[in-house]
């Protein structure tokens, strides 16, 4: 890692880290607010159609050479399907996630072996899960507490509280959220265990948007995200998702053969 | 009968007569008879914890498990429509007090900081009511156990992987199709160490291992019986008998191997063969890993056991000599009035085996005060020795039948040890012995 980037980072982790007082609100918000706040969030992100985009995976790790993923990804709103494939590097290229009928499929072409994994699975073995690179369902998955305003750097935000529903399979079963209180795009994220445990600290600093024909509308993604490690300290990934989309995808391309004739 | 009490009477005031004597060997007899009987508690305690909590861990007295194999090569720990067997074992086995159905399983569990390869127990908790006597729940609730996608591990495990209740483990397998497959669980109860058993075990719902294993509701891991206490010792018999019943019943079953099913993958593995063959063991099969522990600790207290009657057998026949010095005047009187040889010799053997008798006695009553005593003291023994009592405490078990086998035991030897000396005295002429100084 530069000096430069070093510097980099420090900033923008400073930018969104430095919180002011805490301003409680006036009159907290209702349950039904907060999820129709919720379904705001998941709106901006929604596009009711296909997408494809190339995602820029870093991971860093203590003591180990940071690891750099280049991926495709593709997800279709209509039947929540979804798939990553990597691209570079070369030990990596040809494995991919599948996602079909709710389950998440991961593939090695090197034992040319398909294997079930969970919500829970680290996507490259990075800090990163499915659910980050899909459309945003919160106001779907979770129930919402409402912990006041809080100022984020310049941004002022609502900060809740997300169980998770029962029965789902979800990456992670609580999440602290600050949701920007202008633009309603997510800021932060803190990701617990049911056990209250701190997992991962999560940074959106920068926000893009798309106009979508299939939505008639604008969608809005986060065009970095940063992950930081709360139980292995010195660990982080960042994510920049790159040449968005949205055209219709080819009718077959959600399925094992597809993602198996790509390591060919 | 009153010439049996006359000789008693003689041996009895003889004894008495030399008390010091007495006093010193009855002693020596008694602690040898104490420490038989320590001996044997400690043996027999550990067997029984063994038994108590491995029957309940991970075995049944007698288990019907098996395995099916998809093709020749693969081999899985299932037993298909198992309620089918279930009914063959239940007409077989009317000695059972009940019996359970488990999953088994190895896999990879997998929490944010570490991963590690651990047998994976599928069990309805609400139905073996026997379960939460052998565990002590450390922290979280071992009801929650109930609940599909949940796991509960032990002390050491959670320490390993870094995680406490509340917190989400991953489990990974293969399936009975060679496909790996993952389910998130939830721990919910973190239990205490019991040793060997609980470094290598979980346990979780049996939906949750049959969502892991893809497996149906006809198919479980291994069905384990439990049989009442007094058919305990005919585990051989009966497991025998239902080899037979359930060939009868038109399963195929595996050529008998004691060893626990986990060492078995490999040779089922490599058989020619596919389909479904149930297997057949008992509870010292499943647990012929540890087993040496025990028989490590038989071998000892033999030894022991041996070494401490050779040195009462030499105590006994040095002091019948010395008895005999002192009383060689008093033989040839016995002998002058007409006492019979055979007379000595009985006189002699009694005085000895009463000794025995209340040395044994004596012995087995501080045996059996010292073993109440450190019973009810519940003396922590270190993680180390944990590991193969699997028990944090120690705990003896001395039976009636244990004291009486010491002390019918040790005052047989002392009998045996004073027939030589005896029969040096019966062979003393009388008119040798009256005129003997000693």
């Amino acid at each position: 890692m530069t000096r430069r980037t070093l510097i980099g980072l420090a900033l923008a982790a400073g930018a969104l880290l430095v919180t002011s007082k805490v301003r409680a609100a006036d009159t907290p918000p209702s349950h039904d607010q907060m999820v129709e706040l919720l379904k705001q969030v998941d709106d901006r992100q929604r596009n009711n159609g296909d997408w494809r985009a190339g995602a820029y995976i870093e991971q860093k790790e203590k003591d180990k050479v940071d690891v750099v993923y280049e991926t495709l990804y593709f997800r279709r709103s209509q039947d929540q399907k979804f798939m990553i494939l990597f691209t570079k590097p070369k030990s990596s290229a040809g494995q991919g996630y599948l996602r079909i009928d709710q389950n998440l499929w991961f593939y090695d072409p090197s034992v040319g072996k398909w294997e079930r994994r969970t919500e829970r699975e680290r996507i490259g073995g990075t800090n990163s899960r499915r659910s980050d690179f899909d459309e945003s369902r919160l106001a779907e998955e979770y129930a919402p507490t409402f912990e006041g305003e809080e100022k984020l750097g310049s941004h002022t935000a609502f900060k809740l509280m997300l169980k998770g529903k029962p029965g789902l399979d979800l990456a992670f079963p609580m999440i602290r959220i600050w949701i920007d209180k202008d633009t309603h795009n997510v800021l932060k994220r803190q990701e617990y265990a049911l056990s209250g445990r701190l997992l991962r600290t999560s940074y959106y600093p920068r926000w893009k948007k798309v106009f979508s024909e299939s939505k008639h509308g604008e969608v809005w993604y986060p065009e970095e995200i940063r992950f930081y490690d709360e139980v292995e300290k010195a660990n982080s990934t960042l994510i920049l998702i790159r040449a968005v989309d949205l055209h219709p995808l080819e009718a077959n391309l959600f399925t094992k053969a597809w993602l198996e004739s790509k390591s060919r | 009968m009153s010439k049996f009490l006359v000789d008693l009477n003689i041996a009895l005031r003889s004894l008495i007569q030399h008390s010091r004597r007495a006093l010193f060997l009855g002693s020596a007899i008694g602690s040898v008879t104490a420490l038989l009987i320590l001996l044997v508690g400690l043996s027999t305690g550990i067997r029984e914890t063994m038994i108590d909590t491995a029957t309940t861990l991970s075995s049944g007295h007698l288990n019907v498990g098996g395995f099916y194999k998809v093709t020749a090569g693969q081999a899985a720990p299932v037993v298909t429509d198992y309620q089918r067997v279930l009914e063959v074992v239940k007409q077989s086995l009317p000695e059972m007090a009940f019996a359970v159905e488990r999953g088994r399983g190895w896999a990879k569990i997998v929490s944010d900081t570490g991963s590690m390869q651990l047998g994976v127990t599928g069990i309805d908790i609400q139905q073996e009511p026997r379960f939460p006597s052998v565990l002590q729940i450390s922290s979280g609730k071992l009801a929650d156990l109930a609940e599909p996608g949940t796991i509960l591990i032990f002390e050491n495990q959670a320490e390993k992987l870094n995680v406490k209740v509340g917190d989400a483990l991953t489990i990974s397998a293969p399936t009975t199709r060679g496909s790996n497959n993952t389910i998130d669980v939830r721990v919910v109860a973190i239990a205490r160490g019991i040793g060997l058993l609980s470094s290598w075990n979980s346990f979780v719902p049996m939906a949750s291992l049959r969502a892991l294993y893809q497996l149906n509701q006809t198919s479980t891991g291994v069905i384990q019986v439990m049989l009442r206490d007094q058919f305990v010792p005919r585990i051989p018999e009966l497991a025998a008998r239902l080899r037979i019943d359930l060939e009868k019943g038109g399963f195929r079953l595996l050529t008998p191997d004691p060893r626990a099913f986990w060492f078995k993958f490999q040779s089922v593995a490599r058989e020619d063969w596919t389909g479904q063959k149930l297997d057949v063991t008992s509870w010292e099969d499943e647990l012929s890993f540890m087993m040496w522990t025990l028989q490590a600790l038989n071998g000892l207290s033999f030894i022991l056991v041996v070494i401490l009657i050779a040195i009462v057998i030499i105590g006994i026949m040095n002091t019948m000599w010395i008895a005999i010095r002192e009383r060689t005047r008093e033989i040839g009187t016995l002998r002058a009035i007409g006492m019979q040889r055979t007379g000595v010799l009985w006189m002699f053997l009694l005085e000895s085996m009463l000794l025995g008798l209340f040395g044994t006695v004596a012995g087995a009553a501080l045996g059996l005060a010292v073993a109440t005593g450190l019973n009810a003291l519940h003396i922590h023994v270190p993680i180390s020795v944990q590991f193969f009592l699997m028990s944090d405490h120690l705990h003896l078990a001395v039976h009636p039948g244990a004291i009486i086998f010491a002390v019918v035991l040790i005052t047989f030897i002392t009998g045996i040890a004073a027939i030589y000396p005896a029969l040096r005295a019966a062979r003393l002429k009388p008119v040798t012995a009256m005129q003997h100084f000693g």
